[in-house]
Parts: C-alpha cells; sequence; structure tokens
C-alpha cells in the first residue's frame, strides 16, 4: 500500500493506494493518528484506489474514527467499490461519513 | 513462497508466517479463483476469506512467530472452488461464531466475513498419533500401550460454488 498525505487549506487529506491489509496497518494507524492529533479537525482518507482492503483496515479506519471523536473533529472516507463492499459487510457504513469523491469531501467540509 | 501443481486441478501454495506473504498469497488465490469461476465477485469473496483466515493462523495460530509454515491448497471441480488453508500452530477449539462486535471494537470481524463470503467452511484438528505397545518376556500375548499425539496440524475449509 502507498499512503500520501496532502492539505488543501486546513483539510489533511490521506490518501491510499493499493491493498490495505494487515501488513499495512500499523504504519497507517500510526501516520493517521499523528494527523489527528497535530491536526485541524477535518480529515480525509481517500480510499477511492484502494484495490482491496481487510479486518484489520477496518480496525485502522475505526480507531481513526474514535481518535477524531475525542479531538473533536470530524472524518470523511471516500471508498472504492471493494472498500464499501466491506465497510457494507460490516456494518462500518452506518457509523462512518462516507462522501463519493475527494472533490466532494473537500466540499462537505467547506458548505 | 513456492508453488507446487500436484495434479490437473489443484495447486499447492506455501508461505511463511509473515503478514508481507499474505498479500502475494491472496493475489495468487484471487487469480485462481478468477480463472476457474470467471465471477469477480467470487473470486474477491473468496480473496476476503483467505485473508481473514490467514490472518487468523499468523495472530493467534503462530502468536506472530515468523518463519512458520502456512500451505493454502487449492481445488476446482465443475463448479466449485475449494481451499485448504493448513498451519501447525496452535489449535482452536472451536470455532469463533461469526457475530459483528460492537461498533467501537476495532477488532473481531474476521469470522462475519469468511461466513459471509464462503458457501461453507469447516475446520479440522489432524493429529498424527504415536502407539506404543510393550511387551513382557512372560509369553503372553499380553501387551501394554502408550498413545501419544506427536505431530498435529490444522486444516481450515472453504468452499466456494459458482455458475
Amino acid at each position: 500500500m502507498i499512503l500520501h498525505e496532502q492539505k488543501q487549506d486546513d483539510i489533511d487529506i490521506v490518501v491510499l493506494l493499493g491493498r490495505f491489509i494487515m501488513a499495512d496497518a500499523p504504519e497507517a494507524r500510526e501516520r493517521i493518528k499523528n494527523l489527528i492529533d497535530n491536526g485541524s479537525g477535518k480529515l480525509i482518507i481517500d480510499m477511492e484506489k484502494v484495490t482491496f482492503i481487510d479486518s484489520s483496515a477496518c480496525a485502522v479506519l475505526i480507531s481513526a474514527f474514535k481518535n477524531m471523536q475525542v479531538k473533536p473533529g470530524r472524518l470523511l472516507l471516500v471508498t472504492s467499490p471493494v472498500v464499501q463492499s466491506l465497510i457494507e459487510l460490516t456494518r462500518l457504513h452506518t457509523i462512518f461519513e462516507i462522501v463519493p469523491s475527494l472533490p466532494a469531501a473537500i466540499s462537505a467540509f467547506a458548505a | 513462497m513456492i508453488a507446487t501443481k500436484h495434479n490437473p486441478e489443484g495447486v499447492t501454495l506455501s508461505i511463511s508466517s509473515t503478514v508481507e506473504q499474505v498479500c502475494l498469497l491472496s493475489v495468487a488465490i484471487h487469480a485462481l479463483c478468477l480463472h476457474a469461476s470467471g465471477d469477480e465477485a467470487s473470486a474477491m469473496a473468496v480473496q476476503c476469506a483467505v485473508v481473514e483466515a490467514l490472518n487468523n493462523v499468523i495472530l493467534h495460530g503462530y502468536k506472530n512467530l515468523p518463519e512458520s509454515d502456512i500451505i493454502v491448497h487449492w481445488t476446482q471441480t465443475k463448479a466449485e472452488m475449494r481451499i485448504d488453508i493448513i498451519d501447525f500452530g496452535h489449535s482452536m477449539t472451536l470455532l469463533p461464531e461469526p457475530v459483528l462486535p460492537d461498533f467501537e471494537a476495532e477488532n473481531g470481524r474476521g469470522w462475519w466475513i469468511i461466513n459471509a463470503s464462503v458457501d461453507e467452511y469447516y475446520y479440522q484438528v489432524v493429529d498424527t498419533l504415536e502407539r506404543a505397545r510393550t511387551y513382557q518376556p512372560d509369553g503372553s500375548h499380553d501387551y501394554s500401550e502408550a498413545v501419544n499425539a506427536t505431530t498435529h496440524y490444522n486444516k481450515l475449509t472453504f468452499i466456494k460454488r459458482f455458475s
């Protein structure tokens, strides 16, 4: 998996590419936590180009969600069909705020 | 990863018990399933189940101990794929219930995913027994016997049907 960090105005953006599985979870968890701890409370995790995800990756997203609640702040997820499928299978779509694209996520923060 | 082909229907893949190896094996399983079924959804579902099972073996079976063996045997019949995941680590004494944990829980979704992804699954613990019979020099046919389980392996089997 490749993880890029970007910033647009005061919005932190994490872009993930490739397969997001247990081998990638510790690094992703740490980097996202650092962004939340040091960020503005606005975070987008863009997984539009994630091609596979497992329950370990879901755990990272839940951890990010909980950290953002503590901050407090707002977390938006952008999902690929594969990611969306697993998130729905595990019922996490009822909790996460999911938007269809990165521009839509940025717009959601501007609104 | 080591691959061997035993017969026209089967392929055996072997990795060591590290999370980095899971990616390679799961990509291979996905490709085999896609080739056999021609159905991306079925191939993806099997891949999901296999990844969760391999994670469980590494975390719980081998307690994160690297350099232990995991063998995955993939076979295909006319409308069914069968995947055996074999390890030599700690055995489960019961199959976990495939239920979702509370949302806040970060773990415990693996068996839910497995249960939803394949048509059937079952788990076997296979012991190899050593049977030692001791005869005394008294001319009788009586003997004492000691039976020990010397080695074992665990096998989790997934079955996925396709049309």
